[in-house]
C-alpha cells in the first residue's frame, strides 16, 4: 500500500508567500486518493460533532418555543417600545441576508473572475449562503403581527380579487430572497454532484448509497457530463452573479424607500451590499477556520487563501467604512436638521456604544489587514471575525433603532430594549443555522472534490503493478507496461 | 418506468399540490355557501310570501332604513296567528279552511301562554352573518333597485332557507365593479324585463376598502 | 324610552347581551368561518327604536354640580355614546372628559349588582323589599335618635335634596349634609356677599385683561366647559384678545393657557392683590410673594389701565375668603361687575351647596357616638376627607350605616347596608344649571344591573308603612316629578325631547347647615411652620376629588400637564430637584406635621423653587379594580385645615422633602417636551398677526416652503386624490380621475385653532368612546418582558400602566405639550398644547410601503386603515413622520384574555359601527370614518348632497374650547375649508411634503407690553 507520509507544510513546500491562483496546486496533498480519503474522511461522525448538533438543535428548539410563546401572546412579549416599531427581529433579518452574500460572491463571481483561491473555501460559504437565507426568511415571518397572514404578501389568484402592493419594498424583498434562494440553493446542488458520485462510489452502507445515488442524478462520469456540467455550471454562475448584487439591494430599499432621517440615502444599495459581503466573508472565516483545523484540512484551505480572502475582507471593509463617513457628510452637507439631528444622536446620543461598536468592529480593527503577518495568522482571523460578525450585526441595530427612537416627532421619541424572547429567538436563529450546516458538513463534502482534483497534480507512475491512474478530467487510463517483460 | 418518468414524478406531485391551492384559495372555498341548518320552527316562506302575498318588508322591515334588515318580532307573528281567534289553527284564506298546524301550534305553545302574552323569544339560527369588519348597509342596497333575491336567492321557494351566495368578498366586488343590472333585478324577481329595463345601464357602486371596511 | 321597566325591557335587555356577546367576539383576527349564532328577536318590538339605527335621549350629566346638557345616542337600547347638549345653556354641546367618561360609570364592571347587607361580618345578598324593609325597621327605630341621624349626600342641583329632605323631615331626621369636595366654597361665599350670588355668570370675551389668583377656571373650578367656551372665544378674537396672567405658585393647566406667570408664595396673595388693588404696598407683597417687584408694579399698572378686566381667586389657603372678597373688590372697583362679571346670569349649579364643615362636624359627631344612623350617597368620607380626621374610626361607632352608593368605594365597604342607586343614564331627575330653567335626566336605557333609584328606595320605604305611606302621594319618583311638573305629563314629555325647560326645581325646605356647624380650627399660619417647602395638593383636573377614578378611560388619559397617567407623583423644580439630586421617577417622601407620602417625583418648572405639589384623585383602597391600589393620596399628609368658609384648605402646611432609595419610571406619554426648533407648534405674537403680512415663522435650514395648496392639493398621488389630484402629474394612480361615485370631490380635513386649545384633553376620551379604543394600563394588562424584573413570576408586569412604560399606549388622538424657553428654569416659558392624530396626508409616506394594501388612500382623501387585510409589518407606522400609528400588541379586543379591555358590561358600550381590533393589527384615527359612512348614508336616504358642516368627528364634537373644526376642504361651503385659508394656517412639516389634511392655525400670545 501507499505509504501515506505527513503531508509536508506549506513552509516547507513554498516557503515564500504567494497568491494563490487557479493553476495553484496544493503541494500537501499527494494525490486523488488522498483527496478522496481527506474529504471522504471527514464525513465520519465524531463525538465532537455530535455534542455540537446537540447544542444547535436545543438552542434552535428554544428559539422555536420563544415563537410560538410570542405567537400566542402577541408581539407585545418583544421588547419593542412604539415608535421603535422594527427591532431585533428586522436586525438579525438584514444580518442574515449580509451573511447569505459572500458564498455566491465566491462561487460565482469568483469563479467567473478564476480567481483560484476560491477553489478550497466555495463549497463551504456555498452551503453558508443557502442556510443563512434560509435563516432570514424565517425573521420577516416571525416580525410580523399576524404570522398566520403571511402569505397575502404572495401574489397569487384568490377570491377577494385583491394582490399585494407591489410598490411596497416589503413585496420586493419577498421576490428577491426567494429568489436568491432557489437559485444559490441550486447552485450548490449542481456543484455536488459529481462529488455525491464519488461519495455513492465509496459508500458502504447500502441504503445511503441508494439515496447518494438518488442525489448524484446517476452521474457516471463520462466526458458528456463533464461538458455539460461545465457549461451549466458557468450559466448558473453568471445567473447568480446579479443576484449578488440586487438582493442586498432590494433589502436596502426596505430603509431607503421611508423617509426617515438616516434611512432616506441614496448610498444605501452599494453600502448595503458591501456590508453583506463583508460580513460573509467574516462568517466564512468564522466558519472554515474550525472546520480546516478540525477536519485537518489545511493542506487543502492554505494559508494562501485565507490570505486572498483576507485581502477582499479588507478591500469591503474599506468600502463599508468609507460609506459610513460618507453618511455622515451628506447629513452635515444637507443643512437638514432633523439628519443633521439624528447623526449626532447616532454617535453621541444614547446609542453611542451601538455606534462605536459599529465602527471599530468594521472600520478600525479590520485595518490590521494590511499586516501580512496578521492576514496568514488564521488565530487572528478567527478573532477578527467574530468582530466583524458582531459588528455588523450592530451595524443593522445603529440603522434601525437610533432612527426610529429619534424621529421627526419630539413628542414620540422613546427607547428600546429587547426582552427575553426577541432574544431567545435571536439565538434560536444561531441554533437553527447550525444545525443545517453540521449536518451538511457531516453528510456531503465540505471540500469541493472535483476541484481540488483538478489542482492536484496527476497520480504518477507507481512502482504498484496493474494501477490504473484517473486524470484530471476523471477519464480512467488503462496502465500500460513500459518495460518489456514486467508482466512476466 | 423508465429512469426518465421517475424524475418527472417529484415535481409533478409539487406542481399538483400547488394548483390545488391555488384554486381552493381562488373559489373561495372558506365560505358558508348552502348552510342550510334547522330552524327551531319551519317557517314557511312560500306560503306567506307566494300564497298570501306578503312583501318581505312586512317582517323585514328595516331593510330600507336601516343597515341592519330587522327581524319579526314575535308579537308580529301572533298578530295574524292570533292565539284567540283561530288557535294554534292556519289562518283561514279565503277558500282554504282553517286547520290544525303542527309548526304553529310550536309557535303559540312554546313561545305563547293562554292569553297570546309572549313567553319566550325565538332562537332564530342565523343564516347569513359577515364578519364583523364588514359594514354591510342593507338600506343602500334595497334603495337602490337591488331585489332581495339577488343575494338571498328565491326564498319565497325555499322550504328551508339556505345561504345563496357565497357572501365572498370577491363576490360582492364583482357587482361593485361590474354594476347592477336593473333588468336582474326585474327577473329575479320572477318578471320579465321589457326592453326599457335592458335599455337601463347597470348601476355601479364603489370599490374603495373604506366603503365597507372601517 | 317611555317603559323602561317591564318584562319585554329586560328580555331586550338579555337579547341585547347575545348581540353583544357576538359583536365583541369576532374580531379582526376572526376571518374563519364562525360559530353557528342565534338571532333572537324582540317579543314585542319597541315603537321608538329601528334595529341598527341609533336613538338620541336628552338627559342631564351629573358627574359634577354643573350639570351639563347631555344627548345620550344609544343603539339597540344601549347607551354606546354621549355628547354635549347643543341647546343647553351651559355646555352648547361641548362635553368634559369626564362627561364622556361617565358611560364606565354605567357599565363600571364593578358596580353593585343587588342590594347587599352585612350578615356575620360581609356583604350579602339580599332582596329589594328585604332591603327596603331592613332601612325601615331601622329607621322607626330609631325614635329619639332620629334627630341625630345623618343623611350625607353629593351635592346636586334640581329637585332631589328638596325631596330628600322632605323624606327625611317626615321622619324627624334633620336636612341633609351636601359635600362637594371640589367646589372652591371661598369663592362662592365670598361671591355671596359681594354680588349676591354663588356663582356669577363669568364673560371672558368682554374682557381686556384675565387675572387669576390660583384660579384653576379651565379645570376643578366652577363649571369648566361653560368657562372653556367663553374663554377660548374670547382668546380666538386674535386682534383685542384679552392678554391673560396667572398669579399663583404652580402653573396648573389653566396657568399654562396663561401668557405670563407671577409665581407668587402660597399665602402671599393677598397681599398682592392688594398691592395690585393699590391698596398695599408693593414692595411689602413682592418680598412676601418672592416675586419681581417691576412685574407687580407693572401689572397694577395694567389692572389700573386696562378696563374691563376680569380677576379671579381660587386661592386654597387659610386665607383664601379674604383673598376672594379682596379680588371682588378689585373687581368692583374695577367696574367689571356687570361687564365681565355677571350676577344677572348666574349659574345656579353652587347655589346651596353645604359646606365640609358641616361633614366634618357629622364625622365629629358619629366619633362621639351620637349618631345611630349615616346615610351616604355619592360621597365617600373615608377617601375625600384627610386622613388625619379619622373617618373610619368615627363610622365604626356608628351603629347602622347605609349606602346607596353603586360603587365599592371605601365608605361603602364599611357600611351595613347597600343599596346601590341607578346610574344618571337609567333613572329620572332634573337639574337646575342656570336660573330659570330645569334641564331634565331621563333615562337613556334599562338598568344594567339590579339596582334602583335612591328616590324610588325611600319612597319604597314609607310607601311599605301606612301610617307613612300618605306622605309621598307619587307612586314613584319620576310621576312625583311629573307631579309638580308645569303643564303635568305631557308638557314632561314634551320637554323631554330637548331636555330643557323652563321653571325651576323644588326648593329645599330644610334648614341650611351652612351656619350650624362651628367653624374650623385655624390652622397655623404658613410661614411659622417647620419644613424648608410649602405642600400643595390640588384637585386633578381629570380626576377631580377621586370620584372619576374608577373609569379607565380617565386612569388611563394623561394628566393635561404633567401627562402622567395610572399614577400619582410629585411635582418639584428642576433647580431644586437639581440641588437634592432628585431625578424623574425617584421616589421622594413628602413629612407635613400631619403625616407623610412618598411617590416618585416629576420635576416640573411650573412649580416655585420652595414648593412641592402634589394631585388628589389617585391613592383609592377600594373602589374597584381600575382604582385600588393605583397611586398614593395626598390627603394623608394634610392637616384639617378649613378657610373662613368651611371649605377644605389645601395649601396650608410646610413640609420636608427627602430622597428615598428606591425609583420607578413614571408612566408618561411624553417623549421630549422640546420642539428642537421643528416648528411643530408655532405661534405668534398679536403684534405680528396685525402687523405686515410676512411675519417670521419658525422655519429651520433647509426647510423649503411651500405655498398652501388650494383644496388641500396633492402634485403627486393622485391615486389618493381622484379629480382633486394635479392634472399635470403623470401619476394617475389607481383611481380614475373621473370616479362615477361622488366621493373622489370631496377632501376631508381638519382645521385645528392652536389659540383656541386649551389642552384640556377632553377630544381624547371622546375618540376612546367612539372608536373602541381599548385601555391598556391596568396593573394586569402588561406582559413581564424580563421574567425575573418587575414581574410577578408567571409572566405578568403588575405596575399600574405597565404597557405605557413601553410607549404601548392607544391614543389615535393625543395632546403633545411642548415648551418654550425656561431652560434656565426661569417661570418665564411659553407652552404649545399641539394636538396630533393622523395628518391623512394626500402623500402619505405609510401607504406605499405597505406590503398588503392595509392602508391607502380613499378618493375622498382619507388614509384608510383596513384592519382586517393588516398582517402586522409595522412598516407604515415607521413610514410616518407623526408617529400616530398604534399597535395592537396583545389581544386587548378579545374577550378570552386577560388583558382584554372591556370586561363585561363594558362591553355594552362598544361602538357597532367600529371594528374590535384583534392583535397583530395597525390601527390609528380614521377620521371617524364611520361618522362620514353614516352622514353619507342619511344624505342618501333623503336623497340629497351632504349639507356643509352637517356632522362632524368626535373629538371636534366635544371640544369645550372648539378648536378642531372637521369638514370636506375640497368645498368652500364647508368652515374648515374656509379655515384652511387663514393666514395663521400651517402644515406640520409642510417640507416632508406629506401634504397633510390636517391645518393647525398658529397660536398667538400676548407678551407683556405690546410685542417682544
Amino acid at each position: 500500500m501507499a505509504a501515506t507520509a505527513r503531508p509536508k507544510t506549506m513552509a516547507e513546500l513554498s516557503p515564500r508567500p504567494n497568491v494563490a491562483s487557479a493553476n495553484q496546486q496544493l503541494p500537501g496533498v499527494i494525490d486523488y486518493e488522498q483527496v478522496d480519503r481527506d474529504i471522504g474522511g471527514s464525513l465520519s461522525p465524531t463525538a465532537g460533532w455530535f455534542g455540537a448538533l446537540a447544542v444547535a438543535i436545543v438552542l434552535f428548539l428554544w428559539g422555536a418555543g420563544a415563537w410560538t410563546y410570542q405567537i400566542y401572546w402577541g408581539l407585545g412579549n418583544a421588547g419593542y417600545n412604539p415608535p421603535v416599531m422594527w427591532g431585533v427581529y428586522i436586525i438579525s433579518f438584514v444580518f442574515w441576508v449580509g451573511i447569505g452574500h459572500a458564498g455566491t460572491l465566491i462561487s460565482a463571481i469568483l469563479y467567473l473572475f478564476r480567481a483560484g483561491f476560491r477553489t478550497t473555501i466555495y463549497r463551504c460559504a456555498e452551503a453558508m449562503t443557502v442556510f443563512a437565507v434560509m435563516t432570514a426568511g424565517l425573521f420577516p415571518i416571525i416580525h410580523i403581527g399576524r404570522p398566520w397572514k403571511f402569505f397575502w404578501l404572495i401574489p397569487y389568484p384568490n377570491w377577494r380579487l385583491i394582490w399585494p402592493n407591489f410598490k411596497s419594498p416589503l413585496v420586493w424583498d419577498v421576490f428577491a430572497i426567494s429568489t436568491y434562494l432557489t437559485v444559490s440553493a441550486t447552485f450548490l446542488y449542481v456543484g455536488l454532484v459529481p462529488d455525491i458520485a464519488v461519495l455513492r462510489d465509496r459508500a458502504t452502507n447500502p441504503v445511503r448509497k441508494r439515496i447518494l445515488a438518488v442525489m448524484s442524478l446517476g452521474w457516471r462520469n463520462s466526458e458528456k457530463e463533464w461538458r455539460h456540467f461545465a457549461r451549466m455550471y458557468l450559466f448558473l454562475a453568471a445567473f447568480s452573479t446579479p443576484l449578488v448584487l440586487s438582493v442586498h439591494s432590494v433589502v436596502s430599499f426596505d430603509f431607503a424607500m421611508a423617509i426617515n432621517p438616516g434611512w432616506h440615502t441614496t448610498i444605501f444599495p452599494p453600502y448595503f451590499v458591501a456590508g453583506a459581503i463583508f460580513s460573509g466573508i467574516g462568517m466564512v472565516f468564522t466558519i472554515i477556520i474550525p472546520i480546516r483545523k478540525f477536519f485537518r484540512l489545511q493542506h487543502y484551505v492554505t494559508i494562501n487563501h485565507l490570505d486572498a480572502a483576507a485581502k477582499l475582507c479588507l478591500f469591503t471593509s474599506l468600502v463599508v467604512g468609507c460609506a459610513y463617513l460618507v453618511e455622515f457628510w451628506v447629513a452635515w452637507y444637507s443643512a437638514n436638521r432633523f439628519e443633521q439631528q439624528y447623526f449626532w444622536n447616532r454617535v453621541f446620543g444614547e446609542w453611542w456604544w451601538a455606534a462605536w461598536i459599529m465602527l471599530t468592529c468594521n472600520m478600525v480593527f479590520p485595518l490590521s489587514l494590511f499586516s501580512q503577518r496578521l492576514r496568514r495568522n488564521p488565530t487572528w482571523l478567527f478573532i477578527l471575525s467574530i468582530f466583524i460578525n458582531l459588528g455588523m450585526w450592530f451595524e443593522r441595530f445603529v440603522i434601525i433603532v437610533p432612527t426610529l427612537s429619534h424621529e421627526f416627532e419630539p413628542w414620540q421619541w422613546n427607547h428600546y430594549a429587547p426582552s427575553w424572547v426577541d432574544i431567545s429567538i435571536l439565538v434560536g436563529s444561531f441554533g437553527w443555522f447550525f444545525m443545517w450546516f453540521l449536518l451538511f458538513i457531516k453528510q456531503l463534502p465540505v471540500i469541493a472534490i472535483a476541484e481540488v482534483k483538478e489542482i492536484v497534480p496527476p497520480k504518477l507512475r507507481s512502482p504498484h503493478v496493474h494501477e490504473d491512474a484517473i486524470d484530471v478530467t476523471g477519464r480512467h487510463q488503462a496502465y500500460e507496461p513500459d518495460t518489456p517483460g514486467e508482466f512476466d | 418506468m423508465t429512469s426518465r418518468r421517475k424524475w418527472a414524478l417529484v415535481p409533478g406531485f409539487v406542481a399538483l399540490a400547488g394548483a390545488v391551492a391555488l384554486l381552493s384559495a381562488y373559489s373561495g372555498a372558506s365560505s358558508s355557501q348552502n348552510f342550510t341548518p334547522e330552524q327551531p320552527i319551519n317557517f314557511p316562506h312560500p306560503t306567506h310570501v307566494q300564497k298570501l302575498g306578503m312583501n318581505c318588508l312586512y317582517c323585514h322591515y328595516s331593510a330600507n332604513k336601516s343597515p341592519d334588515p330587522g327581524l319579526p318580532a314575535v308579537g308580529t307573528c301572533l298578530g295574524c296567528h292570533n292565539p284567540i281567534e283561530v288557535g294554534p289553527n292556519r289562518p283561514k284564506i279565503d277558500s282554504i279552511p282553517a286547520r290544525q298546524s303542527v309548526e304553529i301550534k310550536k309557535l303559540l305553545d312554546n313561545y305563547a301562554d293562554a292569553s297570546g302574552k309572549p313567553k319566550k323569544a325565538i332562537p332564530w339560527v342565523r343564516i347569513h352573518k359577515l364578519p364583523e369588519y364588514v359594514h354591510f348597509p342593507h338600506m343602500r342596497h334595497v334603495n337602490a333597485g337591488v331585489a332581495c333575491q339577488s343575494c338571498h336567492g328565491q326564498v319565497q321557494r325555499m322550504q328551508r332557507v339556505y345561504q345563496f351566495s357565497s357572501l365572498n368578498m370577491g363576490w360582492c366586488i364583482n357587482c361593485h365593479v361590474n354594476g347592477y343590472k336593473p333588468a336582474d333585478a326585474v327577473r329575479n324577481t320572477e318578471g320579465y324585463p321589457t326592453a326599457a329595463d335592458n335599455a337601463l345601464p347597470p348601476k355601479k357602486a364603489r370599490y374603495d376598502c373604506s366603503a365597507c371596511h372601517y | 324610552m317611555t317603559e323602561p321597566a317591564g318584562s319585554a325591557g329586560v328580555k331586550r335587555r338579555d337579547f341585547l347581551k347575545v348581540l353583544g356577546a357576538a359583536g365583541a367576539v369576532t374580531t379582526t383576527v376572526g376571518c374563519f368561518q364562525e360559530d353557528v349564532e342565534k338571532l333572537i328577536p324582540y317579543l314585542v318590538s319597541p315603537d321608538d327604536t329601528v334595529p341598527g339605527v341609533s336613538t338620541y335621549f336628552a338627559t342631564t350629566c351629573r358627574e359634577c354640580a354643573a350639570g351639563c346638557g347631555l344627548i345620550a345616542e344609544t343603539r339597540d337600547g344601549r347607551a354606546i355614546k354621549l355628547e354635549g347638549n347643543p341647546v343647553h345653556p351651559v355646555n352648547h354641546g361641548a362635553l368634559c372628559a369626564r362627561g364622556q367618561a361617565s358611560l364606565q360609570g354605567l357599565y363600571n364592571p364593578d358596580r353593585y349588582r343587588h342590594p347587599m347587607a352585612r350578615k356575620n361580618g360581609k356583604l350579602e345578598r339580599i332582596t329589594w323589599d328585604e332591603g327596603i324593609k331592613t332601612l325601615r325597621d331601622r329607621i322607626s327605630g330609631l325614635g329619639a335618635g332620629a334627630a341625630n341621624a345623618v343623611f350625607v349626600n353629593q351635592h346636586e342641583t334640581g329637585s332631589f335634596p328638596a325631596f330628600l329632605d322632605q323624606w327625611l323631615a317626615g321622619y324627624g331626621m334633620p336636612a341633609h349634609i351636601a359635600y362637594d369636595g371640589e367646589a372652591p366654597h371661598a369663592v362662592m361665599q365670598a361671591n355671596r356677599q359681594s354680588y349676591g350670588s354663588a356663582w356669577p355668570g363669568l364673560d371672558f370675551t368682554a374682557a381686556k385683561l384675565i387675572v387669576a389668583v390660583g384660579a384653576d377656571f379651565l379645570e376643578m373650578w366652577g363649571s369648566s366647559v361653560a368657562q372653556q367656551l367663553s374663554f377660548a372665544d374670547a382668546r380666538a378674537k386674535l386682534a383685542d384678545a384679552p392678554r391673560f396672567v396667572y398669579i399663583g405658585p404652580r402653573r396648573s393647566l389653566t396657568g399654562l393657557n396663561a401668557d405670563e406667570w407671577v409665581a407668587c408664595k402660597p399665602g402671599s396673595e393677598l397681599a398682592i392683590v392688594n398691592a395690585l388693588a393699590g391698596k398695599g404696598d408693593l414692595a411689602a407683597a413682592a418680598t412676601a410673594g418672592g416675586v419681581d417687584q417691576a412685574v407687580l408694579q407693572r401689572l397694577a399698572g395694567e389692572i389700573a389701565s386696562t378696563k374691563p378686566s376680569l380677576v379671579l381667586s381660587g386661592v386654597t389657603t387659610a386665607n383664601a375668603l379674604d383673598v376672594a372678597l379682596a379680588v371682588n373688590a378689585l373687581n368692583v372697583a374695577a367696574g367689571n361687575v356687570g361687564v365681565t362679571i355677571k350676577p344677572a346670569e348666574a349659574l345656579t349649579s353652587f347655589d346651596r351647596v353645604g359646606s365640609p364643615n358641616d361633614l366634618r362636624d357629622a364625622v365629629q359627631r358619629m366619633a362621639s357616638g351620637a349618631v345611630q344612623l349615616a346615610m351616604f350617597r355619592g360621597v365617600n368620607p373615608v377617601y375625600v376627607l384627610p386622613k388625619s380626621l379619622r373617618v373610619a374610626e368615627a363610622l365604626a361607632k356608628v351603629p347602622f350605616k347605609v349606602s346607596f352608593s353603586p360603587y365599592p368605594d371605601e365608605t361603602t365597604e364599611l357600611c351595613d347596608l347597600v343599596l346601590p342607586d341607578d346610574h344618571f343614564l337609567e333613572s329620572w331627575g332634573d337639574a337646575e344649571s342656570v336660573r330659570g330653567s330645569v334641564s331634565l335626566q331621563q333615562p337613556a336605557m334599562d338598568r344594567v344591573f339590579d339596582t334602583r333609584a335612591t328616590a324610588d328606595v325611600l319612597i319604597g320605604v314609607t310607601k311599605g308603612d301606612p301610617a307613612t305611606a300618605s306622605r309621598i302621594p307619587a307612586a314613584d319618583y319620576r310621576s312625583w316629578l311629573i307631579g309638580r311638573f308645569p303643564g303635568g305629563a305631557q308638557a314632561f314629555g314634551a320637554a323631554l325631547a330637548r331636555g330643557m325647560a323652563p321653571g325651576s326645581p323644588a326648593q329645599s325646605t330644610g334648614a341650611s347647615r351652612t351656619v350650624a356647624a362651628a367653624p374650623a380650627p385655624a390652622p397655623a399660619p404658613l410661614e411659622g411652620q417647620q419644613g424648608d417647602f410649602y405642600f400643595l395638593a390640588y384637585p386633578s383636573p381629570v380626576l377631580g376629588d377621586g370620584r372619576a377614578t374608577n373609569k379607565p378611560w380617565l386612569q388611563e388619559l394623561p394628566d393635561p400637564v404633567t401627562k402622567i397617567a395610572w399614577q400619582s407623583w410629585i411635582e418639584i423644580h428642576p433647580t431644586t430637584a437639581a440641588r437634592l439630586g432628585i431625578e424623574n421617577g425617584d421616589h421622594i417622601t413628602v413629612t407635613t406635621a400631619a403625616g407623610a407620602v412618598t411617590a416618585p417625583a416629576y420635576i416640573f418648572m411650573g412649580v416655585r423653587q420652595d414648593v412641592v405639589a402634589m394631585a388628589t384623585g389617585r391613592g383609592h383602597t377600594g373602589y374597584g379594580r381600575y382604582a385600588q391600589n393605583v397611586g398614593v393620596n395626598p390627603l394623608d399628609a394634610l392637616p384639617v385645615a378649613h378657610d373662613a368658609s368651611g371649605g377644605l384648605a389645601l395649601a396650608t402646611v410646610k413640609a420636608r422633602v427627602a430622597k428615598t432609595a428606591d425609583s420607578s419610571p413614571l408612566v408618561t406619554t411624553e417623549g421630549s417636551a422640546r420642539q428642537h426648533a421643528r416648528g411643530i407648534g408655532r405661534a405668534i405674537t398679536v403684534a405680528e398677526l396685525n402687523g405686515p403680512e410676512e411675519e417670521e415663522v419658525e422655519h429651520f435650514a433647509g426647510d423649503n416652503k411651500h405655498d398652501f395648496l388650494p383644496g388641500l392639493r396633492s402634485p403627486v398621488a393622485n391615486d389618493a386624490q381622484g379629480v382633486l389630484g394635479n392634472p399635470k402629474s403623470k401619476d394617475k394612480g389607481m383611481y380614475d380621475p373621473e370616479h362615477w361615485s361622488g366621493m373622489a370631490k370631496r377632501r376631508w380635513a381638519m382645521a385645528i385653532d392652536l389659540a383656541r386649545c386649551t389642552g384640556c384633553s377632553a377630544c381624547v376620551t371622546a375618540c376612546y368612546a367612539e372608536n373602541n379604543i381599548p385601555t391598556v394600563g391596568a396593573p394586569w394588562q402588561g406582559r413581564s418582558l424580563r421574567p425575573f424584573h418587575s414581574g410577578d413570576g408567571n409572566g405578568w408586569d403588575t405596575r399600574p400602566g405597565a404597557n405605557i412604560l413601553k410607549g404601548r399606549e392607544m391614543q389615535w388622538i393625543r395632546i403633545e405639550r411642548y415648551y418654550e424657553g425656561g431652560e434656565d428654569g426661569s417661570s418665564d416659558f411659553d407652552t404649545r398644547f399641539v394636538p396630533m392624530m393622523c395628518q391623512h396626508c394626500g402623500n402619505a409616506p405609510c401607504e406605499p410601503v405597505c406590503p398588503v394594501y392595509a392602508t391607502y388612500h380613499s378618493p375622498d382623501g382619507l388614509n384608510v386603515q383596513v384592519y382586517n387585510r393588516c398582517v402586522g409589518t409595522r412598516y407604515c407606522s415607521n413610514g410616518c413622520p407623526y408617529k400616530v400609528r398604534y399597535f395592537n400588541w396583545h389581544g386587548y379586543g378579545e374577550p378570552a384574555r386577560r388583558q382584554y379591555a372591556f370586561p363585561e358590561p363594558l362591553n355594552w358600550q362598544l361602538n357597532p359601527d367600529v371594528t374590535v381590533r384583534g392583535k397583530g393589527v395597525m390601527e390609528k384615527c380614521s377620521f371617524c370614518v364611520q361618522r362620514i359612512r353614516e352622514a353619507e348614508h342619511r344624505a342618501k336616504l333623503e336623497g340629497r348632497e351632504l349639507v356643509a358642516d352637517e356632522f362632524t368627528t368626535s373629538c371636534a364634537q366635544a371640544c369645550p374650547s372648539r378648536a378642531i373644526t372637521f369638514g370636506d376642504a375640497a368645498d368652500e361651503k364647508w368652515s374648515v375649508a374656509r379655515l384652511a385659508e387663514d393666514r395663521r394656517a400651517y402644515h406640520v412639516f409642510e417640507e416632508l411634503n406629506t401634504f397633510t389634511a390636517v391645518v393647525y392655525l398658529k397660536k398667538v400670545n400676548h407678551p407683556a407690553g405690546g410685542a417682544r
